[in-house]
């Protein structure tokens, strides 16, 4: 009765919502409206001093900014821009290891000590000289708080300071008495946590690098505010999930940076950000999502850039069946998730087929709008020794037949666990999709992040669907976690293969590249063959900024370096 | 009784509420089948046991569930809500953190929401079947059926990103900066401390979010106000008032309104509660760091200190706004008191 009188007006409110939004397909141009023609309280326009750089990013991973208790990623962007490292890898050659702050640098033969010359005209913000003694105890406090980036630390026994600008770090003596080799250790020391702390500064807010600094350091309240380094910026204030400010160094030994201030304002929406970035309200945005990149790129005052990460999604497969489990550990094989599951994945045929059944393309088209790459196997493409043309598509016809070979002609039937986001739920649809062409049917079992967690650390899954993020730039961040089997994801999808324990061994007692190169070859094969992880896409990033702002280069570690940008 | 011992029973009843709660908290987040510590730990140090023990050991995870309660109770009683597994702060010092931004934005709402719904209730009560009474209803649709992931999205796109009209989100302009901060409510420090750039900046960034969050409150306070107006209007006392010749403006304001007021109250003190809980989605779409974030992320990873410190506060939040409730009803209506 009352409906025909209502009607209208809500048809003339959807109207005009439609207007609004209808016509803002990218066509016409934007009118400014001119400041004050409105009552409406816009903005009122600030003044471009050109001296501030607003960012603006997702900065929800943030839980802290001191270096000895951040181990999340957008710590190490912030961390690289405020503090300096001995040595770095640089956007331009990731395979280059190249002075910081220490001039130069002598390895032993068996990789068990460094010697780092420092330079000696270097500076913190707060005007005390860099030496020897903040590196130990930049270094010692970070092992003795053993928070979250204390693992750059492992393999290190000790750090000594052999005068005031050479430092002596000693690897940790293993049972065999001797000195453990730790070849990948000036990768892990380019790590933004492994930065230089002002130990006087530090100091004087209640840190300390003792053994029990753990219980007795009392710096993080101030290091969350404040940075303590000899970066180009200095962090002047951290409001928990919405700013980060930083301001220049002037007196950086590099020379100050082009930017005085800059504000990394926290934006989680994709889309907002990209508004943000085209009103000039952000001079640059965190990453691009794929499916804003056409309206990024009609935008004549943008610039796009994409990069390659080393960023990878992997689907991983146990690889021994529950009778093995059950003779090396009884308590874990009554808790397996999926037994049955187990019984099929563990025989090498059936994950071949599995991977030779997945598209992945349609995944990278699906979740990245087709910006991802993809390595022959789990060591992603800018590494050392890795061969893009090995790399193994889909093929139905090999799948089945793999799959017939297994004993198992009229298919199987699969549990597939992985922690649920939007993502995943996409790619996981498309992967039971994908298998049962080949006649697999795959059962999705998404779980809360915490419990995917709990039970993958466990062994207690199958098949795991999951990420992995570099911390460093060196091939063990690959070799040792997937090669290794008493490490992390081999360890937890039972990969105990003697051939890849070996190759995984040789690479990390060597920095020798030609050695590294040929055994990362063979282990990428090994992979291959046993097929215990399909890498599923390797993920590119896009980056968009303002048109006048010159100097960026992406690290696929900790971003952008901030002093290489200007307008 | 009189309304200081009414008041005080009711305070003093909270007790027992907040132990029921952080009782039913702790058995709610045990059962859970997952393990904290891959929280607390790095994704490698969760291989090495040794870390694991010490971790285990320093969050007292191993220790009975009993116990790790009864040591929970103890440090609540000192006014310590424990430490954060995720963020490694003390929750009490987050919350204080985060809890300036929701309030900030839940009055702004509040305010928005009672100054338009309040006059749309009365005017479509009084002049029933007029355009402000459609108007009324079609807005009030609107705000109780869209979703405020989606009208968020849509009102920055249409009012910021095209017509440039309303500031993008966040809580001020970030070329600005906050206000010194005094409380914490960035309008308040701001007039605080004299800053009028930063005071116009918060004020306007909290336009579009207050809109969005209010919305939904406004619905409803207009459609309670306009049935509570037409049931009232209809009694006879307005007769009467009508009858012996007094203005309509008076017997609207004055004998209507006040007796319609009270389930009113009741509502809108809830509704108030609600909107500090109710924000998360709004507080996701215009970047605003209040707790809402804070305890969505706190419930994903487990974290039991500031999950049980989260819903702690709004419990108590809620509880402390419907004593408030129940104290405004005695004076705007005194037979309360009396019966």
């Amino acid at each position: 009765m009352k409906l025909n009188r209502v009607f209208p007006f809500v048809m003339l409110v959807i109207l005009l919502a439609g207007i609004l939004t209808g016509c803002g397909s990218a066509t016409t141009p934007e009118v400014q409206s001119p400041a004050g023609a409105t009552s409406a309280p816009a903005e009122p326009t600030v003044a471009p001093t050109g001296g501030t750089l607003v960012i603006a990013m997702n900065l929800d991973d943030v839980v802290t900014l001191d270096p000895a208790y951040a181990g999340e990623t957008t710590n190490l962007f912030i961390h690289i821009n405020t503090y300096d490292t001995l040595v770095d890898i640089r956007p331009e050659d990731l395979n280059t290891i190249v002075p910081r702050l220490a001039e130069s640098w002598d390895v032993n033969a068996d990789f068990t000590q460094f010697i780092f010359h420092l330079r000696k005209d270097a500076k913190f913000a707060s005007g005390n000289p860099v030496t020897a003694a903040d590196v130990v105890f930049s270094w010692n406090r970070l092992l003795n708080v053993a928070g979250a980036p204390a693992f750059n630390l492992d393999g290190v026994g000790k750090v000594e300071a052999v005068d005031d600008y050479t430092v002596k770090v000693s690897t940790t003596v293993g049972t065999d008495g001797k000195a453990q080799p730790l070849p990948q250790f000036l990768s892990s020391a380019s790590n933004p946590s492994l930065g230089i702390q002002d130990s006087k500064l530090v100091k004087e807010h209640g840190g300390t690098d003792a053994a029990d600094a753990k219980t007795a350091d009392k710096a993080k309240e101030w290091m969350d505010q404040n940075s303590a380094g000899s970066g180009p910026f200095i962090l002047t204030k951290w409001s928990p999930k919405s700013e980060i400010d930083l301001v220049a160094n002037k007196n950086y030994w590099k020379g100050a940076p082009k930017f005085d201030k800059v504000v990394i304002t926290h934006v989680s929406d994709p889309t907002t950000q990209l508004q943000m970035l085209q009103k000039g309200d952000a001079d640059m945005i965190g990453n691009l999502a794929t499916d804003l990149v056409d309206q990024a790129k009609a935008d004549p005052n943008l610039t796009i850039s994409v990069d390659q990460s080393l960023d990878e999604n992997y689907l991983a497969m146990a690889y021994q069946c529950p009778d093995a489990i059950k003779a090396k550990n009884p308590d874990v094989f009554k808790t397996l998730q999926s037994p049955d599951s187990f019984a099929i994945i563990c025989k090498k045929e059936v994950r071949q087929a599995v991977a030779y059944a997945i598209d992945y393309e349609g995944i990278a088209k699906a979740v990245l709008n087709g910006y991802a790459a993809r390595a022959p196997s789990i060591i992603p493409i800018g590494i050392i020794g890795v061969d893009p043309s090995k790399t193994q598509g889909r093929d139905l016809a090999k799948a089945k037949s793999l799959l017939a070979a297994a004993g198992y002609p009229n298919g199987v039937t699969l549990d597939l666990y992985y922690a649920s986001n939007a993502t995943r739920d996409t790619v996981a649809a498309k992967l039971k999709n994908d298998l049962a062409e080949a006649g697999i049917t795959l059962n999705l079992k998404p779980l809360e992040q915490s419990v995917y967690l709990t039970q993958m650390r466990a062994q207690q899954l199958p098949m795991a669907f999951g990420g992995w993020t570099p911390d460093y730039l060196d091939v063990t961040m690959w070799t040792d976690y997937f090669g290794l089997g008493d490490r992390s994801i081999a360890f937890r999808m039972w990969f105990q293969n003697a051939d890849a324990n070996k190759l995984a061994t040789q690479i990390r007692t060597t920095s020798d590249p030609a050695i590294r190169k040929t055994a990362v070859e063979q282990l990428q094969a090994i992979f291959i063959e046993e097929m215990p992880f399909t890498m599923l896409y390797q993920s590119q990033y896009v980056h968009a900024f303002s048109k006048d702002l010159k100097g960026f280069k992406f690290h696929p570690v900790w971003f952008v370096d901030l002093s290489g940008l200007s307008k | 009784m009189s309304l200081i011992q009414h008041l005080t029973r009711r305070l003093l009843l909270m007790i027992p509420m907040v132990i029921g709660i952080t009782l039913l908290l702790f058995v709610v987040t045990h059962i859970v089948p997952a393990n904290p510590l891959a929280v607390i730990l790095t994704e490698r140090s969760m291989d090495d046991p040794e870390a694991v023990k010490a971790a285990t050991e320093k969050w007292g995870l191993d220790k009975p569930l009993p116990e790790q309660y009864l040591i929970y109770l103890e440090n609540l009683l000192k006014g310590d809500l424990g430490t954060s597994f995720k963020t490694k702060n003390p929750v009490a010092s987050d919350l204080k953190n985060f809890l300036p931004a929701t309030l900030e934005l839940s009055i702004g709402s509040f305010i928005f929401a009672i100054l338009l719904g309040l006059p749309l209730g009365i005017i479509s009560a009084t002049k029933t079947g007029s355009f402000v009474d459609h108007f009324t209803r079609v807005i009030s649709l609107l705000g109780a059926s869209m979703p405020p992931f989606w009208s968020g999205l849509l009102i920055l796109f249409v009012f910021y990103y095209k017509l440039g009209w309303a500031p993008g989100p966040g809580r001020i302009n970030s070329r600005i900066g906050a206000p010194h901060s005094v409380t914490g409510l960035f309008v308040f420090d701001s007039l605080l401390t004299g800053n009028m750039p930063a005071l116009w900046s918060s004020l306007s960034h909290l336009i579009l979010p207050s809109i969005i969050l209010g919305w939904f409150t406004l619905a409803l306070i207009a459609r309670i106000t306009r049935s509570s107006m037409l049931e009232v209007l209809s009694q006879d006392y307005i007769r009467t008032a009508r009858a012996k010749g007094l203005a309509e403006k008076w017997v609207i304001m004055s004998h209507a309104l006040r007796n319609a007021l009270i389930p009113l109250v009741t509502l809108v003190g809830l509704a108030f509660a609600g909107l500090m809980s109710g924000a998360i989605m709004t507080e996701t779409i215009f970047s605003w760091p209040g707790i809402g974030r804070y305890a969505v992320e706190a419930a994903a990873n487990l974290d039991y200190p500031a999950i049980t410190g989260t819903t702690l506060l709004i419990a108590i939040v809620y509880m402390l706004v419907n004593i408030f409730v129940d104290a405004l009803y005695t004076i705007i209506d005194p037979r309360i008191r009396a019966g």
